[in-house]
């Protein structure tokens, strides 16, 4: 209000030249409103948990991103250790546009994993591409099947699949445990490890000692065919509606129920390619606690990037940032690197509750005014 | 009979928490602001205990601080969920996430342990012999030998009961949920209503954690929930609102617990064991959705438009 008063001052021609000026201006800030708001929650929230610890924040922190990005070598491996995660949160992104919450991604990776494991082992060596393919097929097929599974248990009997999902990863894991631990151990090895895959399973390295592999270029192709899927195609479109509406969609002739199990069917083969990099990219083996804490992660970033494709692959890539510099916060300082987690669960409490949170507080003026002027 | 009186045993006492957070999580349920975070606030709630324990070196200090700790955060949580409208299945499971987080944090920070706190000073609470009925068996095992919490659970179960036929307070609680028009309109404040269902949830999930650390093993362990929450919100989405229902299927699940325990490992491997009690919840949820003409209980997940 107090910036349309100068304009009406003007002469007629001058405002229709300014106002869209002003308006364009106006859309970018509301646009970089919430982005400031949230780095500048997490700025605060680290700045916070460091000096608790006693140490300076500031130097720290640069410490720590000098660890994460400081030169290729470590950009390199921040970015390694994100591929998985990117496909993972893809994956889950995917679903909640369909209005299916797929809480169950740490149980899919899981499982991905646990198959592309047991393809690179068992299943002899072959040509490089070949064996891998295999591989990354398999646990995309293994991962789609659960999720499907439990997506069709939603769209036909109408199973809560936030549940369903949150009970699916107990299950899986600790079956995956099972075989890990029982019948398909390796002998060699005393933990709860399967056996090594073979060679022709594993990504080559691009950066030696980085563990940064070609599964880059795989990861790439995923992201694009997964923004267009979610963006630009047919089925993406339906899918969208559905979240949207069910109700709306059906009405107007799309497939709910073919679009619920379709979304959770591909947001599962995301998940489970995302545990089959965590093998044939950098552990060449499954063992027990693979893949810990990953499925959460993705489930937390796809619901701070609202589900879209292009925000999630962001906020995958700002958050591996964050974490390798918690780690690299973690070997010069005291504060452990469950800070990253920390900073992430506030950044998206701060960003659901900002529109709550700037009510309140343009009530709490308006009072004020209101008592001043009496 | 002595592996059948063990087996009980174990089972009332792993019955403890899971009855515990399902009891919490009612209310919520009531609201129809279902709080898909038991297993962040139960994990609270434990380290609550093993820290207020060492500080203050008496199990009963520990719960009571650790309660007033609980109420504390409901009323944060619900003012969060109700007055700046968070989506309250995304503060969920963000406070699951953060809890997992925090407490390694906490525990690197101020015992700069990782992994487990198991000190001497961590008092563990007292179990109660019942005189008379402790060498009966099968109702030795049920009725004696627990943890003062223990007791307690069955009181709030008992209270629950009570509550739900005959005061107004729960119909409040079930009118924020259904109808809150018509509370409003009867004189009734909605909000306030759904922040003490916030402030009950955490107060006993404060409890069911204390449990956990100091009533049943006296140490602390990272993300030593393990689940229990998740399980206690399959048997509070199952119960649809009814406390019976919801006692009972805490017991089974308490139950399916302790033969993961008691269960020779050549029987059965131990992961397949510790599977039954979410296997049996995953199944009655299907149960659930087959039997009944609504579904069950939807939660309520944000829609993800603009």
């Amino acid at each position: 209000m107090s910036l349309k008063t100068p304009f009406k001052t003007l002469p007629q021609s001058q405002e229709g030249v300014k106002s869209p000026a002003n308006s364009s201006v106006r859309a970018l800030a509301r646009r970089a409103v919430p982005g400031l708001f949230t780095l500048a929650v997490g700025l605060v929230l680290a700045v916070i948990l460091i000096e608790a610890q006693g140490y300076q924040a500031l130097p720290t922190i640069m410490a720590g991103l000098d660890y994460a990005v400081g030169d290729a070598t470590s950009i390199a491996r921040t970015l390694a250790w994100g591929l998985p995660l990117i496909v993972a949160t893809l994956g889950v992104s995917l679903a909640y546009r369909s209005g299916m919450f797929n809480i169950g991604a740490e149980g899919q990776i899981y499982a991905g994993a646990m198959a592309a494991a047991l393809t690179g082992a068992y299943i002899g060596p072959m040509f490089t591409g070949l064996h891998l393919f295999l591989c990354l097929a398999v646990s995309a097929v293994v991962g789609g099947a659960v999720a499907a599974g439990l997506g069709w248990l939603r769209a036909v009997w109408n199973v809560d699949e936030v549940l369903s999902t949150l009970l699916s990863n107990y299950i899986i894991m600790l079956f995956c445990a099972y075989l890990a631990t029982a019948p398909l151990r390796d002998p060699a090895r005393q933990s709860g490890t399967t056996r090594a895959v073979h060679d022709t399973a594993m990504f080559t390295e691009l950066i030696p000692s980085t563990q940064l592999t070609s599964a880059l270029f795989v990861v790439i192709v995923l992201c694009g065919a997964t923004w267009w899927l979610s963006e630009r195609s047919v089925t993406g479109y339906r899918w969208r509606m559905t979240g949207e509406s069910p109700a709306f969609a059906a009405a107007s002739g799309i497939n709910v129920r073919r679009s619920r199990i379709g979304s959770m069917a591909v947001s599962g083969a995301l998940c489970g390619i995302a545990g089959a990099l965590l093998v044939t990219a950098s552990q060449g083996r499954f063992w027990t606690e693979i893949g810990t804490g990953i499925g959460w992660d993705a489930v937390l970033l796809a619901m701070i990037a609202r589900a879209r494709p292009v925000s999630a692959i962001i906020w995958v890539l700002v958050y591996s940032v964050m974490r390798s510099a918690a780690r690299g916060i973690e070997q010069v300082s005291t504060v452990p690197s469950e800070m990253s987690l920390i900073l992430i669960s506030g950044i998206i409490i701060a960003a659901t509750a900002r529109a709550g949170l700037f009510t309140r507080l343009a009530e709490l003026k308006n009072r004020y005014i209101r008592s001043e002027g009496k | 009979m002595e592996l059948l009186n063990s087996f009980l045993g174990s089972g009332v006492r792993l019955t403890t928490p899971i009855l515990l957070a399902a009891l919490a999580c009612l209310p919520t349920q009531w609201t129809k602001d279902l709080n898909v975070g038991l297993e962040g606030a139960m994990l609270f709630g434990a380290f609550g205990g093993v820290v207020f324990g060492l500080a203050f070196g008496s199990g009963f200090a520990a719960v009571t601080l650790t309660i007033a700790a609980g109420i504390l955060s409901g009323l944060v949580f619900g003012w969060m969920i109700t007055r700046l409208n968070v989506n309250v299945f995304i503060a969920g499971i963000v406070l699951n996430i953060f809890a997992g987080a925090a407490t390694v944090y906490l525990l690197r920070s101020l015992f700069g342990v990782k992994g487990t706190l198991s000190a001497p000073g961590i008092p563990s609470l007292p179990t109660y012999r019942i005189p008379f009925i402790d060498g009966v068996p099968i109702l030795g095992p049920i009725l004696s030998g627990h943890t003062v919490l223990t007791y307690l659970s069955w009181v709030i179960v008992a209270v629950a009961l009570f509550a739900v036929k005959n005061t107004v307070l729960v119909r409040h609680l079930k009118a924020a949920g259904e109808h809150p028009a018509a509370l409003a309109a009867a004189g009734g404040n909605v909000q306030r209503m759904r922040i003490l269902a916030q402030v009950w949830c955490f107060a006993l999930c404060a409890i069911a954690g204390a449990q956990l650390s100091i009533g049943q093993l006296t140490l602390f362990t990272e993300g030593m929930t393990n689940g229990l929450g998740f399980v206690a919100l399959a048997a509070v989405i199952f119960c649809r609102g009814r406390v019976l229902l919801l006692t009972m299927m805490s017991v089974v699940f308490g139950l399916a617990s302790a033969v993961a325990i008691q269960v020779n490992d050549e029987v059965i491997p131990p992961q397949i064991a510790q599977m039954l009690p979410y296997l049996i919840a995953f199944i009655g949820l299907v149960v659930l959705a087959r039997t009944s003409k609504d579904g069950g209980v939807r939660i309520a997940t944000p829609t993800m438009e603009s």
